[in-house]
């Protein structure tokens, strides 16, 4: 009876305002993570089930139309494209469509001299998240050729040790990525790779950021207004321009020492493994060109000003932590909620976190696209693939967004610092108020 | 004797709460002057609003020639104030705290060093003015703090409670180093505290204060004297109570 009463005291104690509207909170993340997780995955079935294999006969010989019909043959969609010359972007662009695989001229020639065949794919890459970038059409395509050449070259009979060879690994594949306009000789897996330690990475360190940043100003401020010396600071002859300045200042510089320090880690722990990645992406082909050199021609590589924007767009992705967390913080009358008044700003961190890592924000279905860039952090998620996807007018909007976030955020924060609110206002989730408690108090007395 | 401080009809009013109403009242070079009341009577409305922190909805206070409303900058250059159960910065040493305190006052580094050192001299906290506020018990703490709202020898301290947390003997020393600062640096006091015998013995002139009214104001003698009491204990009953039935 006696462990009851305690355990009952014990959880009351635990089981607070703040922690079921958490769980309210985190309840609501999984269920849009979910809808979103739904959405790609449909998607990404629809792709990997329903494909259409895309294809443009350059050699056009009785070998390569009996390829064709074999394939159609076997219940696959085939759908032919007329040439419209090298540029792999202008194909795919000019015929609205995701990936081809080109039979090039002497195709059937080679098989005849017994020599190992080329066949050419072109892919287009449209986002940094591993879903949106599956192209089963052409992975189809190229195993489909691989087994009919391989059978044909089988059934010749007598073979020689070429032919033999031809059977085993019957195609050379010279795998084109296409992003935007351009397009390189490189393969799009191997830029994934690449994009995904990026992505691995520097995600986790911009929410790291977020996260530190705000929970640093909020307590300092939380502190100020518990242990009263706000009160003394500000009745002394400097401005409350000044003490918010000074904490902003002093938030900002220990961030940017954290996320030097981050970047630094970020380099050294990935540099050996991104130039393996470069080296090995280069061995595989004669002629198509390492992973850095891709995404030069891509127009992927980001330069100088590319990394200027983007410090630009975290530095007021910071901003708008700070000027929230200066709201936060002046709410706060009591340390111990500290950690339950940054579960807004984690909230506003993890959904754009998380739904970058899994899929394409852009293919979301309209609502939640709309709902997860009204988030502010998710242009910050989203700054270098944007980038590096060529859609600056995302950026720019993104970055816009931020900008005006920030300066209402700061609006708000400073006509809370420069009023009187500054010290009669605060949040008490699960206490009753005053008022009320008085209320109560009195009518006990009668 | 010039007046440092006038009150001039101040009011305040929260959203449900008028939490002081038309306050008035004066205080002299070198007085103490207690605002005297129960908790929740405005005391600490009414000192917030004259060290700047608040707004008020009506009336002015001038501190020194300077308009609270019109020139709070001004106000803050002439007044310290020491609010009720304050802390100071836990990480921050004793020493450290109060040359930080004192550079928010004094640019000019002798006149800031004499000032720190004047505070030494007041807290009387020695050697343990090396180490961190996070180790001192709340005694040394109102007594570093207290030390650092009368080292810059401001025109107008105003003090929430000044003693408390203090034991009696540490009290007592407050109080005598309160009195010898405004009789000997013409330093003026604005106090507040429920504690009548500490008001009794230390202040000048009394103001007493009850739901945001100001009752009664004169010297612990004069208003034991018009209302035929022992001790401002009684007074104070008294005057709520007349308050009460009008």
């Amino acid at each position: 009876m006696k462990f009851i009463n305690l355990l009952k005291k014990e959880l009351s104690e635990l089981i607070t305002v703040q922690m079921l509207l958490g769980l309210l909170v985190s309840l609501g993340i999984f269920m849009a993570l979910g809808s979103v997780m739904d959405t790609t995955i449909d998607e990404a079935v629809e792709k990997t089930t329903n494909y259409t294999i895309r294809l443009i006969d350059r050699d056009d010989t009785e070998f390569t139309q009996d390829m064709i019909k074999s394939i159609e043959n076997d219940g696959n969609k085939v759908r032919l494209f007329t040439d419209t010359g090298d540029d792999y972007a202008a194909i795919l662009n000019s015929n609205d469509i995701k990936d081809v695989v080109i039979i090039p001229k002497g195709f059937t020639e080679k098989i005849n001299k017994a020599q190992k065949p080329e066949i050419i794919t072109a892919a287009k890459m449209t986002s940094a998240a591993t879903i949106s970038n599956i192209n089963a059409g052409s992975s189809s395509a190229v195993s489909l050729i691989q087994k009919y050449i391989s059978e044909k070259v089988a059934s010749m009979g007598g073979l020689t040790e070429e032919q033999y060879k031809i059977v085993n690994q019957p195609l050379t594949v010279r795998e084109n990525t296409v992003v935007a306009d351009n397009y390189a000789e490189v393969s799009s897996e191997s830029i994934m790779s690449r994009i995904a330690i990026q992505n691995m990475m520097l995600p986790i360190i911009v929410f790291v950021l977020i996260i530190l940043t705000s929970q640093m100003l909020m307590s300092a401020v939380a502190n100020e207004k518990t242990d009263k010396t706000l009160e003394t600071l500000l009745s002394a002859p400097i401005s409350r321009g000044s003490v918010i300045g000074a904490k902003m200042l002093a938030a900002a510089i220990i961030a940017l020492i954290n996320a030097a320090v981050y970047m630094i880690g970020f380099k050294v722990c990935m540099g050996d493994a991104t130039s393996k990645i470069s080296s090995s992406a280069g061995e595989l082909i004669s002629g198509q060109v390492s992973v850095d050199e891709g995404m030069h021609q891509l127009g992927m590589a980001l330069g100088g000003m590319d990394y200027l924007l983007v410090g630009l767009q975290l530095f007021f992705t910071i901003m708008i932590c700070l000027s929230v967390s200066l709201i936060l913080g002046a709410l706060i009358n009591d340390t111990k909620n500290t950690q339950s008044m940054i579960m807004p700003i984690m909230m506003l961190a993890i959904i754009p976190y998380m739904i970058s890592m899994i899929a394409d924000i852009n293919s979301l279905p309209t609502v939640i696209r709309y709902i997860v860039y009204a988030i502010p952090f998710t242009h910050t998620f989203s700054a270098i693939p944007n980038l590096m996807f060529g859609r600056t007018t995302l950026f720019t909007a993104g970055l816009i967004y931020q900008i005006i976030v920030f300066i209402i955020c700061m609006f708000f924060a400073l006509r809370l610092f420069m009023s009187d609110k500054l010290f009669t206002i605060s949040l008490n989730f699960g206490q009753k108020s005053k008022y009320k408690a008085k209320k109560r108090r009195k009518s006990a007395e009668k | 004797m010039a007046d440092i401080l006038e009150v001039k009809g101040l009011s305040k009013q929260y959203s449900k709460v008028l939490a002081a109403d038309s306050i008035s009242f004066s205080i002299g070079e070198g007085e103490i002057f207690a605002l005297l009341g129960p908790n929740g009577a405005g005391k600490t409305t009414t000192i917030r609003m004259i060290s700047t922190l608040l707004t008020p909805t009506a009336g002015d206070a001038v501190v020194a020639g300077h308009s609270i409303i019109k020139e709070p900058a001004k106000v803050r250059e002439n007044i310290t104030y020491l609010p009720d159960e304050a802390g100071a910065y836990k990480n921050m040493t004793g020493i450290r705290y109060l040359r930080f305190m004192a550079g928010l006052f004094i640019s000019d580094i002798d006149k800031l060093n004499e000032c720190v050192e004047r505070a030494k001299n007041i807290c009387g906290l020695g050697e343990r003015l090396e180490d961190k506020i996070g180790s001192y018990s709340r005694g040394m703490i109102r007594k570093l703090l207290l030390a650092r709202a009368v080292m810059t020898k401001p025109k107008l301290a105003i003090l929430d409670e000044p003693t408390s947390g203090l034991d009696v003997l540490n009290a007592i020393e407050i109080r005598k180093m309160i009195k010898k600062l405004a009789a000997e640096e013409k330093m003026s006091f604005l106090l507040s505290s429920h504690n009548m015998l500490e008001i009794e013995f230390v202040s000048d002139r009394v103001g007493i204060i009850s739901g945001g009214h100001l009752l009664v104001i004169g010297s612990a003698s004069e208003l034991k004297e018009r209302y035929g009491a022992e001790n401002l204990e009684e007074v104070f009953e008294k005057v709520v109570n007349e308050n009460e039935i009008h």
